[in-house]
């Protein structure tokens, strides 16, 4: 009697839950989505290009503006990848702050992805309050490399400056209260009926799934595989931390959610151990005046709060820039699970599962 | 006191409209601007404090004199009130763009309908039980005669609220459809069937307060429920006012249930290809729609227009010294009072909480809301028949 | 019997109603009665925006005591500069020793603000500034530098002039 259409409809680029500028393109039967395809390059800079042409030195500054909200945990796998491809070694003091800036990265990533998250499902209120604990983060990135987004924190071989005068007073002000905010947070979503209606069982992706699509990070630690690079192959100061890897076995948008929440605790329990066992010393190794690259390829891998941020650098013997570069950004692989998470669901659950994927389109696209 | 004749009621009538339109659009630009204020101070920003080139002036100087000594300038909560004339004013002059595909006239009528529907409701709202005000003698035409405090205080005053305000569907369904566009149709869809399931579970709670006052008129409701019930027969009440705080929540399409705009799925819902004044409509009634839901609900469960809720008025009566003995008395003003109180319960509501998703909205309307208010109405009838 | 009467009372709603109305709360009634304040929000063109000392503003050159630019065009900043904004030009000055830059062009449209010009300045002759506001109305407004049609570089951006953030 009826005939059954499909209807084909465009989620974004221009859309207020894409996180930028992703295109989804979505088949509903009525609500149902049936069919799902991403479609991304509305960003592309190509940054990959671009480093190629200029040198090690400055390479840096465009892995800022992959993944803009965790610009620090960028320069830090950009840096550690050219440190092994050029053969320096970075002194200790060194890699205790990079540390610690990385973690605050983190956090602030986390934060982002909450506020966000949330106001996609429809909290607007977790937005702002996440935002406030970032600002101080933001701060924290001022005072020490002078700007907050992009922030350009490492240099290759070490830090430019050491810790400004008054770092150590905001950074433990920061870890006072941060405990105390995060349970505002999760007052305000964790129990709440409607926010676990919205999350539990949604968007589920299995272990082996995740696995066979290259997912890394929250999504793939909330299938229940303990994976973090930090532990698998520990770089910075990461082998002399004491944390633990949070994971779930749900596998749905509420324990992703619930991963997060609990890696920004251990975030924080970094930095405390950070700012305690700080070492005294030089934050520069000592270099050569102009960086020749010692070895030919590089693959270093760092665990962004994205998930595995990987460096892959050819460069050959005693050239002064990339022969090649290349980016695994943890945003692009794991944007790949989006069919899978989102077919069968609600046009709803798109958005859910969007916004658990934590994308940041600049990375993706590149 | 005369009798009117048949010209002077109709002038009376229409003075009484134009009251309520004027009261109308009071009422909505400043819910707006609360909206603004209140979802501010709940995110721990300061809302709109300031509108554009508000740097120069003597109240500027003053302004920036206070925020250097870091105060907030007195000024400075009604500062954001110039931005709201300014909003309306660029609602009426902005250019009125009618997509090319889409159903002219249909789409002319559907904000017109939502709006009609909304503003039509208030004919059975008494404002003030009895006379408002009396015209002065020297009044041309109706010079003597009193005012009532509503246009029509009919006894079944609720039915007419609920049949009138069910046409306002027809506005978000007809928006949808006659866009042309996908994302409002899909809006419009929901919209149906959220505004249509959840009428039901609307007029069963409240059904329980009719049923203990045993009347369908405002005045003699509100007087029953407040004086002379014993507390414990006022707990089908109680429920039955969070049950229908609840189902006007998604009665008016605010958060968590606003599934037809659902901002961050469906861009704007119904009103996405809607500009201009057509969309100003949407928006006015909208906001006028909450204010009848915070009306009804003060009415039928708050004590209506002039007491104390859940029967505390009885309990306090004979403990109120002389000279508060106006508290039980009629005034309008407790009514706004108690209506303010409403408003800023729906933006506090929707500063917390998340957004269901849509079949999880037909599910609790569906499998919670309804069961749960027939035996919140059956519990009523017993407390009927058997206790008062 | 206890998962039906927690479906039933909305405990986990009254307690997030709980948090934002005890912000709205603090934030309404204290306003202005605290030291300092509850709400987060700084009241920006009116109190200027506090910045780090380091922060990076707007690429400065510095004169010396004697009121001369201290640039000796080694052109190390234009080399290191990773978009290229610098442009430098050697000249002569009468009763100079070293190498005067007849012309220094700084294009701040695509200036990224990493601040490796600075880094690699061996006479410490540049400085990015702690301008906050670097808005401006003309694309001409962004060309900066130290002769010809260009910005002045030695004066403030042409807009920033709310508020600038003490050096």
């Amino acid at each position: 009697m009826f005939k059954n259409e499909e209807m084909e409809i465009n989620l974004g680029p221009q859309h207020p839950s894409t996180h930028g500028v992703l295109r989804v393109k979505l088949r509903l039967d009525g609500e149902t989505v049936t069919h799902c395809r991403p479609m991304i390059g509305y960003l592309h800079r190509g940054v990959e290009k671009i480093c190629e042409n200029q040198s090690f030195f400055q390479g840096q500054v465009w892995t800022d503006r992959m993944d803009y909200c965790s610009a620090v945990a960028n320069n830090l796998g950009w840096a550690e990848a050219n440190e092994k491809l050029l053969g320096i070694t970075v002194p200790r003091r060194a890699q205790y702050i990079r540390t610690l800036l990385n973690e605050f990265n983190r956090i602030a990533s986390h934060l982002i992805w909450l506020g966000t998250h949330a106001m996609d499902i429809g909290a607007l209120t977790v937005f702002l309050y996440a935002f406030r604990e970032r600002e101080d983060v933001l701060d924290i990135n001022e005072a020490f490399c002078g700007s907050r987004l992009t922030t350009t924190a490492f240099r290759i071989g070490g830090l430019r400056e050491d810790l400004p005068p008054g770092f150590e007073k905001m950074v433990r002000k920061f870890l006072a209260k941060f405990s105390d905010c995060l349970d505002e947070y999760e007052a305000l979503l964790t129990e709440n009926r409607i926010w676990k209606k919205r999350t539990i069982g949604v968007a589920k992706l299995s272990a082996e799934d995740a696995i066979a699509l290259g997912v890394t990070g929250p999504m793939l630690r909330a299938a229940g595989v303990a994976y973090d690079i930090r532990k698998a192959f520990p770089y910075a100061a990461y082998a002399e931390m004491d944390f633990e890897v949070p994971t779930r076995t749900e596998a749905d948008t509420y324990a992703r959610y619930e991963v997060r929440m609990a890696e920004m605790r251990q975030s924080a329990r970094i930095i405390q151990q950070c700012m305690d066992g700080m070492p005294e010393g030089p934050v520069m190794a000592k270099l050569p005046k102009i960086l020749r690259s010692e070895v030919n390829e590089v693959y270093h891998a760092t665990e962004s709060p994205k998930g595995e941020i990987g460096y892959y650098l050819v460069g050959e013997k005693g050239s002064l820039n990339p022969y090649r570069f290349h980016v695994r950004a943890p945003g692009f692989i794991n944007l790949q699970s989006l069919p899978k998470m989102a077919e069968g669901g609600l046009i709803a659950d798109v958005v859910a599962a969007i916004g658990s994927l934590d994308i940041v389109l600049g990375e993706i696209d590149r | 006191m005369p009798t009117p004749t048949l010209t002077q009621s109709i002038v009376i009538t229409l003075i009484q409209c134009l009251l309520v339109v004027i009261f109308v659009f009071v009422v909505v630009p400043l819910t707006v601007f609360a909206e603004r204020k209140v979802l501010g101070h709940l995110q721990m920003r300061l809302g709109s404090t300031r509108i554009a080139s508000g740097h120069t002036g003597l109240s500027g100087f003053l302004n920036r004199g206070m925020w250097k000594m870091g105060k907030v300038p007195v000024l400075s909560y009604w500062r954001g009130i110039p931005g709201l004339l300014a909003d309306v004013v660029k609602l009426i002059i902005k250019e009125d763009i009618i997509p090319d595909k889409a159903d002219r006239f249909v789409f002319f009528l559907a904000p017109s309908i939502s709006m009609v529907a909304a503003v039509v409701v208030f004919a059975a709202i008494s404002f003030v039980p009895g006379t408002f005000f009396t015209f002065p003698t020297w009044f041309p035409l109706v010079g003597g005669l009193p005012v009532s405090g509503g246009i029509a205080d009919i006894n079944v005053g609720l039915l007419w609220i609920l049949g009138v305000a069910t046409v306002g569907v027809y506005g978000i369904v007809l928006a949808g459809w006659s866009s042309n566009s996908k994302y409002p149709l899909l809006g419009g869809l929901r919209s149906a069937a959220q505004m249509v399931s959840y009428e039901v579970p609307l007029a069963l709670s409240l059904l329980a307060p009719v049923v203990l006052a045993a009347s369908l008129n405002f005045t003699e409701m509100a007087t029953r429920m407040a004086v002379g019930m014993p507390i414990w027969a006022l707990v089908p009440q109680v429920i039955g006012f969070l049950l229908y705080l609840t189902c006007g929540f998604a009665e008016t399409n605010r958060l968590p249930f606003d599934m037809p705009e659902a901002e961050n799925e469906l861009v704007a819902g119904f009103h996405t290809e809607y500009s201009g004044m057509k969309f100003g409509l949407f928006y006015l009634a909208e906001y006028i729609n909450m204010t009848v839901v915070s009306a009804l609900a003060s009415a039928f469960f708050l004590g209506g227009p002039w007491l104390l809720p859940f029967g505390l008025q009885g309990l306090l009566n004979p403990y109120l010294p002389g000279f508060l003995s106006w508290f039980g008395e009629p005034h309008a003003i407790f009514f706004v009072a108690k209506i303010i109180f409403l408003l800023f319960t729906y933006i506090w509501v929707r500063g917390t909480i998340p957004r269901y998703r849509y079949d999880q909205i037909m599910a609790v309307g569906w499998k919670y809301l309804i069961p749960l208010a027939l035996v919140n109405l059956l519990l009523a009838a017993a407390i009927r028949c058997f206790a008062v | 019997m206890n998962k039906f009467l927690r479906t039933l009372i909305p405990t986990d709603i009254a307690k997030g109603l709980s948090v934002t109305g005890k912000h709205f709360g603090q934030v309404f009634f204290t306003a202005n009665r605290r030291k300092v304040p509850f709400h987060i929000v700084g009241e920006y063109p009116e109190v200027p925006a506090k910045v780090q000392p380091r922060y990076r503003g707007r690429l400065t050159l510095l004169k010396d005591e004697q009121g001369e630019i201290k640039c000796v065009c080694c052109l190390a900043c234009e080399k290191i500069c990773p978009t290229q904004v610098i442009t430098i030009e050697k000249g002569k000055m009468e009763g100079r020793k070293m190498p005067f830059p007849v012309r220094y062009d700084f294009e701040m449209e695509r200036c990224i603000f990493c601040e490796f010009c600075v880094e690699s300045c061996g006479f410490d002759s540049i400085i990015l500034n702690h301008q906050f506001e670097l808005a401006a109305y003309n694309r001409e407004d962004f060309s900066l530098g130290t002769k010809g049609t260009a910005q002045n570089m030695f004066e403030l951006s042409p807009v920033g002039k709310y508020s600038v953030a003490e050096d």
